[in-house]
């Protein structure tokens, strides 16, 4: 892991174009300001990892939905 | 089961393309899903008997099938605006029609909905991303009861 030391207002690049900037810190965290081309997805990594476990989850074989398909239908307004 | 391109609007009208599964088109997602980004094409499944809920399903190992409905059947309220980035990455122009999908998990015989990191498709390039509204505070697994 590459370690680097920053003051306020400090920033590194990564790659092509990614730059991430301390904007303050302070005893509640470090807020940073990242700016990355658009094909590049950023995340704070709990949420990333919360969506991970959950699509995870989800992707486990097929299930009986009978219910649930007949619950959807009854929310869908008749025209 | 049939698999279909669903062009189905934001404003709520449908088209649907009937295809055979072994033609269906196939939707790209330059990013794979988060936990499967190896996981570049996919087919959306669509049957009389699951309808609304659709399947998608990657060409690509592990192969992950997602069961899918769309959000606004769960809560008509749901935000269906995209960060200018978001859209960027589906090629997208503004107030292009998009095809929105959450994703469903089912665990021990009950249902939830993924509305916070909702999958969206661009159905005029074949183009998909899972997206984290970071920017709303929706449920990443919202309660539909029983399967």
């Amino acid at each position: 892991m590459l370690v680097v030391t920053r003051k306020r207002n400090e920033a590194i690049i990564i790659g092509d174009g990614i730059e991430v900037r301390v904007l303050r810190h302070g005893r509640d965290g470090v807020r940073l300001g990242i700016t990355a081309p658009t094909h590049v997805a950023v995340h704070r990594q709990e949420i990333y990892d919360m969506i991970r476990a959950a699509n995870a989850t989800a992707a486990s074989g097929p299930a009986a939905v009978q219910d649930l398909v007949q619950r959807l239908r009854d929310r869908i307004p008749q025209p | 089961m049939k698999a279909v391109v669903s062009t189905k609007t934001s404003n709520g009208s449908a088209a649907t393309t009937p295809a055979g599964e072994q033609d269906a088109q196939i939707i790209e997602f330059p990013a794979g899903l988060p936990g499967f980004e190896g996981c570049r094409r996919f087919i959306l499944v669509v049957s009389d008997e699951l309808k609304p809920l659709a399947y998608l399903r990657s060409l690509d190992p592990p192969e992950p099938s997602f069961l899918t409905v769309d959000p606004l059947i769960i809560d008509p309220q749901y935000d269906l605006t995209l960060r200018e980035f978001e859209r960027a990455r589906l090629g997208a122009a503004a107030n292009e029609p998009l095809v929105w999908l959450s994703i469903v998990t089912i665990l021990n015989g009950t249902a939830t909905a993924n509305l916070r990191a909702p999958v969206v498709l661009n159905p005029r390039r074949m183009v998909g991303c899972q997206f984290i509204r970071d920017d709303r505070d929706y449920s990443v697994d919202f309660p539909l009861g029983k399967a």
